[in-house]
């Protein structure tokens, strides 16, 4: 499968990206790590006239601490960089672990941060070639008017499939956006819209630059738990993020979240209150499980059965919770 | 001195790995000529539909579009099996599988060609289809192929002994249905060929066609070629040049082979066309998705005393390998063990699905999963272990199965015994922790079937061996070296019978126009027929230089001993040994001034100083003696299974024989998590009979292939499907196991050595795999305690048996099929169709207006 034909525009810093999507709305897509967005050109999911390279950037790559408020994480950081990173182990333990499950090695040391963030969602009947999306008469996300997951509805349910998001929303992480009128930072947990197709707030004109983690989520236990058929390689199939704070034998403070189940990274309503108080044990992580469950929407978008993976949320968030109480 | 080799027997490196490693090697893909343009292909949307018209006047006109093939380019039928002509290169009336193909579009490059496809018009009247094989066997209307009523490929009723009467002597009787499902070769090579036509001097049109394909099988191509493109065979030169894995996949003539040539013949220009990944799952020919209804009696003792079989096969929209397939099930149900009585019905159906074909261990390996799975139960029943029961049930060889099978060396019995010790079966078996299993299997499979594809007295193998005065040992072999180890494998031979190095051999391979006709690469043939074919021209060459070597020795040729590059008598062996100095043996292929002087410029001052009678000759001075006295030096050597290997006279009793069988036992140890039904494999113990291990790294390579192959069909490895679309046509979805969860594998190599194998040897490629997915599937029952009759296991699987073992709330996890008995195959739980299941399309669907917006596309 060829790449569709496109001009590669380079941008050395974000003002010149920010003019340069303006410039080109709608027919632009923006490629840092291009692990995403490389096959899903070739698979004509994408066929835009302008391909922005945002790699020569120097101000929006890196980890940086900023004393008594926390952590800044440039968008162009990589996974790998992430996973590696001695004050985000020691600090943010959650988003380590979330990021060291992403694909594989090699995959780690292309993808990015932020590219992991605007990951496009996912379903078996749209991430597939022009040929076979024609076959099966296309899809409500691209091209088409019908959904095959939910036959019948007008809304897509092709599912998030990233893994940090997860434990960024753990993290109450904030997000910075750079577009024509300048800099705003938004929290994670506003980013995502819940809907299939047009999942995330991000202007056709606007570059999300940076993370920020606030010096109250440091020091969290944190645990992430994920599903997939292989070891490596694989997108989640269903995600669990689990940050704990203990206080003499009890949870102090909770945030439970899951990912790869629903269009969009959620919180599981009500685990924090159910957590914080009491002393973590099995019943009480096997409650949160099934809070998840509830909270958890899968569809047919994968190959593995929706039941399958509604049960592993549930069997997942209960071990991450006891882990997170344990570690 | 069974043991005293010079090159076979040791670990050797491949003799193509340096250039692969470095990526100097050159595959189809990396292949391009002067003026080439890029072949692709229109592949059809439905599963099952009528061409009623199609326009290719838009796609032609495009700019750098050269030509634009169909089916009336070339509308003869083909397929690899006489009775199988059922196939066209390009669609001529009707489309059978989403995938089948339509046009072939040649470009200047590859988004032109694209481009071109998008502006294709095809109307389809579209017919119903048939997904599943046992609705497919109901099938009275728009059949598949016309001729072949309730869309039947064949089938097979075989009755050996007196079944009913073995059933009435077992004590137990287990009856069940298992089903695996279906999966495909992954080589890491997609499909790649090119093709190209020499313009004939005098009338300017196109002549000789020369073919660089990824193939298993360079003759089977030729001679396809030949009758789609009406050509005669001599006019069409195959080459095979490196090829990254088959497994089976090419080895049959598959669609784009044919394609790039017609392209390339209308183009008059050089088509290469190398498929996309999810191009190759089109093409497919794997394993088909089967439904194995099995019956087996025991006695209280042990013994087997019958076994029945149904199997239906859902074998996809054309023949391809489907009747072999269909009898190798049967077949081999015999030649493992010792059972009296066999009766086997085998059903090959077609559905509206791509076709499936061969692959490693053909046809053998799910009804090896049903046959020692249930072996398991039975064992379980009467209170014996699962390595006693198998113990009770070998053959006594050399014999003639019931089913007309010639076994003569027989290592299952020692593979068992080695797998058990290594493994601690006796002491850890049933003692292990929660969780964790250790389950065992056997399997066997053929060296090279007994009776070619195509019935005739013709050898299945035949090399030329020449030898210049350079004292090259040069290999002419039709074997295809597909990364197996063909190659080297030949060389070893060459070397060993000539007692020359390693690195005097040259071996050209795989090109119909150098080398001599070879089958192919398939059904795990090529060391015991190429190889034996080797070892007679060898042999043949080795007699010619013996007697001119003799004469300048004063000796008979008998006398002689060839080994480390020199000639010797047999007695001046030893004091050579002793005297050492630079004729030490090992010295290598060093050609001394005095030695080239003599070949080169044949002074004959130096000639009659060396003529005095000695006790040793260099092999370059042994070479030159040889054609001063014969003329050329050269040797040839055939290869033909011998009459009584070739089985019994029944309908069907050409599939199974085989000159030697090889065999395997395997230990699997696993755990599985009881939450989530995951299923890990810690270590696999995999002892195979290989007769002799020619190359002992290479068959330790094949053997934790194998095993590496055999887990990903138990655990991950699944084609999903929904009405004919293939939902996970690509290496990311379907599932190759990774390294991570790759097991630690020991190979045992045991040696039986055939007496018909070349030095001995047998099979290494296949015969493992089949063993491993009953082994991991009985390590899960001794593990939880659950038998699953589904493959492969997922963790889904596995989970809703737990459940329903532990009598847990129901949810349904496998969408209504229990794993443990199951009743027929799962489709994917998405809709295709908007208004629910049938051919009938949405009267809005979007592929209706693709025409309308490709052509504002272009504008």
């Amino acid at each position: 499968m060829s790449l569709p034909q496109f001009q590669l525009l380079f941008a050395q810093t974000t003002q010149e990206a920010v003019e340069l999507l303006t410039k080109y709305a709608g027919k632009i897509r923006v490629l840092a790590g291009g692990t995403d967005l490389i096959p899903s050109m070739q698979q004509k999911l994408f066929e835009p006239d302008y391909v922005l390279d945002i790699r020569r950037i120097a101000e929006i790559g890196g980890i940086r601490e900023l004393p008594g408020s926390g952590v800044e994480i440039g968008a162009l950081t990589t996974l790998t960089m992430i996973e590696h990173s001695e004050v985000l182990r020691r600090r943010y333990p959650v988003l380590t672990e979330a990021a060291a499950t992403v694909a594989s090695p090699l995959l780690r040391n292309m993808g990015t941060m932020g590219g992991n963030i605007c990951l496009d969602t996912r379903c078996l009947w749209y991430n597939q070639s022009l040929t076979w999306r024609q076959a099966c008469g296309f899809c409500i996300k691209k091209d088409g008017d019908l959904c095959h997951v939910a036959p019948g509805g007008t809304k897509c349910w092709a599912a998030f499939s990233a893994d940090t998001p997860a434990a960024l929303l753990c993290l109450n992480a904030e997000l910075e956006i750079v577009g024509p009128s300048g800099a705003r930072r938004v929290p994670i947990s506003d980013f995502y819209t819940g809907l299939g197709d047009n999942y995330r707030r991000l202007q056709a004109n606007e570059l999300l630059t940076r993370v920020f983690l606030p010096e109250a989520s440091a020091d969290y236990r944190g645990v992430y738990r994920k599903l997939r058929i292989r070891g490596s390689i694989d997108y989640p199939l269903a995600g669990v993020a689990v940050a704990v704070k203990r206080s003499n034998g009890r949870c102090a403070d909770a945030r439970v979240a899951i990912t790869a189940v629903n269009p969009a990274p959620v919180m599981v309503k009500g685990a924090r209150e159910a957590l914080v108080g009491e002393v973590i044990d099995e019943a009480l992580a096997e409650r949160i499980g099934d809070l998840a469950a509830k909270t958890a929407k899968p569809l047919t978008t994968s190959a593995l059965t929706p039941e399958y993976r509604r049960e592993m949320i549930r069997v997942f968030t209960k071990r991450s919770v006891l882990a997170a109480a344990q570690s | 001195m069974p043991n005293d080799f010079s090159i076979i027997g040791k670990p050797m490196a491949m003799v193509d790995a340096a250039e692969k490693t470095t990526g100097g090697g050159k595959y189809a893909d990396d292949l391009s000529l002067p003026g080439m343009l890029v072949g692709k292909i229109l592949h059809s949307p439905y599963p099952h539909a009528r061409i009623k018209r199609m326009d290719t006047s838009r796609a032609e006109k495009l700019n750098g579009v050269v030509a634009v093939a169909t089916g009336q380019d070339a509308p003869n039928p083909y397929g690899i099996l006489p009775v199988g002509h059922d196939e066209h290169a390009l669609a001529v009336d009707k489309v059978r599988y989403v995938g089948d193909n339509v046009a072939c579009v040649a470009a200047i490059d590859e988004a032109t060609a694209e481009k071109a496809l998008r502006l294709m018009e095809v109307d389809y009247e579209v017919l119903p289809a048939y997904f599943d094989p046992e609705e497919s066997m109901k099938a009275q209307a728009d059949l598949i192929h016309d001729n072949k009523p309730n869309n039947l490929e064949k089938d097979y009723h075989h009755v050996f002994g007196d079944p009913e009467k073995g059933f009435a002597e077992a004590d137990h009787i287990a009856e069940g249905r298992f089903i695996a499902n279906e999966v495909t070769h992954a080589a890491m090579e997609p499909h790649s060929t090119l093709a190209a036509f020499d313009i004939d001097s005098q009338s300017g049109k196109p002549a000789r066609l020369t073919v660089w394909s990824s193939t298993q099988v360079p003759y089977y191509l030729q001679h396809k070629l030949s009758l789609v493109l009406d050509m005669p065979m001599a006019q069409i030169r195959v080459i095979k040049p490196l090829v990254g894995g088959g497994f089976g996949g090419k080895s049959e003539v598959i669609p784009l082979e044919i394609i790039s040539a017609i392209t390339a013949r209308k183009a008059r220009r050089p088509v290469k066309i190398t498929y996309t990944r999810e191009e190759v799952f089109w093409a497919h020919r794997g394993r088909p998705r089967t439904i194995i209804d099995l019956k087996t009696g025991i006695t209280n003792q042990g013994h087997i005393t019958a076994v029945k079989a149904r199997v239906i096969q859902d074998g996809g929209a054309y023949c391809s390998y489907g009747v072999v397939t269909i009898l190798y099930s049967g077949a081999l149900l015999g030649a493992l063990y010792d059972i009296a009585h066999i009766q086997y019905d085998g059903y090959r159906v077609l559905t509206n699905k791509p076709a499936c074909g061969a692959m490693r261990g053909h046809g053998t390996v799910n009804v090896r999963f049903a046959f020692e799975s249930q072996l398991d139960e039975l064992a379980a029943k009467i209170g014996m272990d699962a390595v006693e029961v198998r113990r009770r049930n070998l053959l006594k060889p050399p014999t003639i199965t019931v089913n007309g099978l010639r076994v003569q060396s027989y290592g299952l019995p020692e593979c068992i015994e080695k797998v058990a010790e290594a493994s601690g079966w006796k002491a850890r078996k049933g003692h292990l922790p929660r969780g964790r299993g250790l389950g065992l299997a056997c399997s066997h499979y053929v060296s090279g079937a007994a009776n070619s594809i195509i019935r005739s007295d013709m050898p299945h193998s035949t090399v030329n061996i020449k030898i210049d005065r350079d004292g090259g040992v040069v290999v002419y072999t039709g074997a295809a070296e597909i990364g197996q180890g063909s190659d080297t494998m030949t060389a070893q031979i060459a070397a060993e019978v000539l007692g020359c190095s390693l690195g005097r051999v040259k071996i050209f391979a795989a090109d119909t126009d150098l080398t001599p006709i070879d089958i192919g690469s398939y059904s795990s043939r090529v060391t015991f027929m190429a190889g034996n074919a080797t070892l007679r021209a060898a042999q043949e060459v080795k007699k010619q230089i013996a007697s001119a070597a003799a004469r300048k020795m004063n000796c008979s040729p008998e006398d002689l001993v060839f080994r480390d590059d020199s000639v010797r008598k047999r007695d001046a062996h030893l004091e050579t040994a002793v005297l050492g100095g630079a004729s030490q043996p090992g010295s290598g292929a060093s050609v001394a001034g005095r030695v080239e002087g003599q070949i080169l410029r044949g002074s004959l001052q130096q000639k009659r100083k060396d003529e005095a009678p000695k006790d040793s000759m260099s092999f370059e001075e042994a070479v030159v003696a040889a054609i001063d006295f014969h003329g050329a030096l050269s040797g040839t050597g055939s290869y033909a299974p011998p009459l009584e290997a070739r089985g019994g006279k029944h309908k069907g009793a050409g599939v199974g024989p085989s000159p030697a069988y090889s065999y395997s036992a395997q230990a699997a140890e696993v755990s599985v998590d009881e939450e989530t039904g995951e299923v890990a494999v810690h270590k696999v113990w995999a002892a195979h009979d290989c007769g002799r291990a020619l190359n002992p790294v290479s068959v330790e390579g094949q053997i934790i292939g194998s095993v590496w192959m055999g887990m990903g069909q138990a655990l991950s490895e699944e084609m999903v499907w929904k009405d004919g679309m293939l939902m996970n046509p690509g290496l990311l979805e379907y599932r190759s196991p990774s390294s991570v969860e790759s097991p630690e594998v020991e190979p045992i190599i045991v040696e039986s050595v055939d007496p018909e194998g070349p030095f001995g040897a047998k099979e290494c490629s296949e015969g493992s795999l089949a063993a491993t997915i009953p082994a991991i599937a009985n390590a899960i029952y001794d593990a939880v305690g659950i038998r699953l009759h589904e493959s492969p296991f997922t963790p889904e699987r596995v989970l809703a048996a737990l459940r329903t073992k532990k009598a847990q709330k129901k949810i349904n996890l496998t969408e209504g099929i229990d794993p443990t008995a199951p009743a027929g195959f799962r489709e994917h739980g998405g809709a295709l169709w908007f208004r629910g299941k049938g051919p009938k399309r949405h009267p809005l669907d979007p592929s209706r207006r693709e025409v309308h917006e490709a052509a504002r596309g272009d504008d």
